[in-house]
């Protein structure tokens, strides 16, 4: 469908796009859709049919990865492999605007008005464009993915967010929901490849490890945005601060099953709602309630 | 003294009268999910068989005033309830990066493996299950100004 309504937005003679009914007579063969039981010997019948150069395109999800088909019953697997594939086309559907750009690439036409055509319009989801120098390991992205297009990888001590844009269906769930806006949807980049692990890009970052039992935690940078957001928002003398900050940098399985940092959890939190309870009462005017085991008022505020 | 803080209340937990039944998790589990799965339970009791001293303790949510998950929250999933004084989380808002459960020293909070997003404590919206089967009164409701007394007794009484 998306290959037919190309026909209507660029004169496809011009660019010397012809669309023939037989294999036999083309060189160029557009498969949409992954392979499966019954379209494999379809698929290598066309491919043994059309005429040298045998170039193979393969347009959208499903083509290139089996999108949402994958692990079904009867898929045999994406196209390549089952048939050599030259040119992958993201999307789910590609835009007709993007596939005849990339046919245009491909084969070196003539695309004088095709680049004004790949520009997202106003009001509408582009491609995804990711900005893996922003991504902080947190892995929002990765529950949310439909297409399941994000992977997160822990190794010993890096984590690995990988992005493999074959697999997008461009809903922008990623990008809804990222914290520190690494995705962006707009028209950055050509969605095109000539080759599978071109489509892949991934960020690493580097783990920190717990300070009690030495194991790899959590993200070095997702700690760092957790922890300059309380000092921006919290107001805590520095003794409890420094707690609080020690407290982030142990691991949550120990901080779950220790019961001496659950004693220093509950220290860090009745210090901070006695030091909220003293400001509050402090601003509406009421003397703050001596208490026996202050030595001093300014063990409350600073 | 705001309204609210008069009539908030307030789980405290006394690891003394605790004997570690975990009837809390449980009643927590069923009421919140509908089955015994102490993985979905809100408040988690530990125990240890050597310390005498400090046999029990529980992880509870204390809804604080300047709450640590509220701060990192970065979809403001997270929100202390104005009218009841309970910190909320709003499964719907949430994205699940796990900033709270990084952020709450407690580790209150915690990703739900099933429905992919972070839950916590919510007080059972007034009449908190664990208080209400709690074996031994080791769960007991206060009022915020008495339970910050009880608090700061246990916690910071002895300086560390």
């Amino acid at each position: 469908m998306e290959v037919l309504e190309m026909s209507a937005l660029v004169p496809m003679a011009e660019l010397g796009i012809e669309i023939v009914d037989r294999p036999a007579e083309a060189n160029v063969l557009v498969v949409t859709g992954g392979a499966n039981l019954k379209s494999r010997l379809e698929l290598e019948n066309a491919y043994r049919e059309i005429r040298e150069p045998r170039v193979v395109i393969a347009v959208g999800s499903c083509a290139a990865t089996m999108g949402i088909f994958k692990g079904g019953y009867a898929m045999m697997g994406p196209i390549d492999a089952i048939i050599p594939v030259n040119l992958y086309i993201m999307g789910c559907p590609p835009r007709p605007q993007v596939i005849i750009n990339a046919l245009a690439d491909a084969f070196h036409l003539n695309s004088t008005d095709l680049d004004a055509l790949l520009q997202t319009p106003e009001g509408f989801r582009g491609d995804p464009h990711v900005d893996h120098s922003k991504c902080m390991g947190c892995g929002a992205c990765v529950h949310v993915c439909p297409a399941d297009a994000i992977d997160l990888l822990d190794r010993a001590s890096e984590r690995v967010v990988r992005f493999t844009r074959q697999d997008c269906i461009y809903c922008a769930s990623c990008a809804d929901v990222c914290p520190s806006q690494a995705v962006a949807l707009d028209y950055r980049e050509k969605p095109w490849f000539r080759h599978r692990e071109a489509s892949r890009s991934e960020a690493t970052l580097t783990l920190e490890t717990c300070l009690v039992c030495g194991a790899p935690y959590a993200p070095r940078d997702q700690m760092r945005w957790a922890l300059t957001k309380i000092d921006e928002t919290l107001r805590m003398d520095e003794a409890v601060r420094a707690k609080l900050r020690r407290s982030v940098g142990v691991c949550t399985t120990c901080r779950r099953t220790s019961i001496a940092e659950v004693r220093r959890a509950k220290i860090i939190l009745a210090s901070l709602a006695t030091q909220a309870h003293a400001r509050r009462s402090a601003a509406s005017g009421e003397p703050a309630t001596p208490r026996p085991h202050e030595k001093g008022a300014d063990a409350v505020e600073g | 003294m705001t309204s609210v803080e008069q009539r908030q209340t307030l789980i405290v937990y006394d690891a003394q009268l605790c004997t570690g039944c975990r009837y809390c998790e449980v009643a927590c589990a069923v009421w919140h999910c509908g089955r015994i799965d102490m993985r979905k339970a809100r408040i988690r009791i530990l125990f240890s068989e050597h310390d005498s001293a400090e046999r029990f303790a529980a992880v509870n949510c204390q809804h604080c005033d300047d709450a640590v998950c509220e701060a990192v929250c970065p979809p403001e999933a997270i929100q202390k309830d104005e009218k009841t004084g309970w910190v909320m989380a709003n499964s719907s808002k949430c994205i699940g990066c796990e900033m709270c459960v990084m952020a709450c020293p407690l580790t209150v909070p915690f990703f739900d493996e099933e429905l992919k997003v972070a839950v916590k404590c919510d007080f059972c919206f007034g009449e908190p299950e664990c208080v209400k089967h709690c074996s031994s009164g080791a769960l007991r409701i206060y009022t915020k100004d008495e339970a910050l007394r009880i608090n700061e007794r246990l916690y910071l009484r002895e300086k560390d």
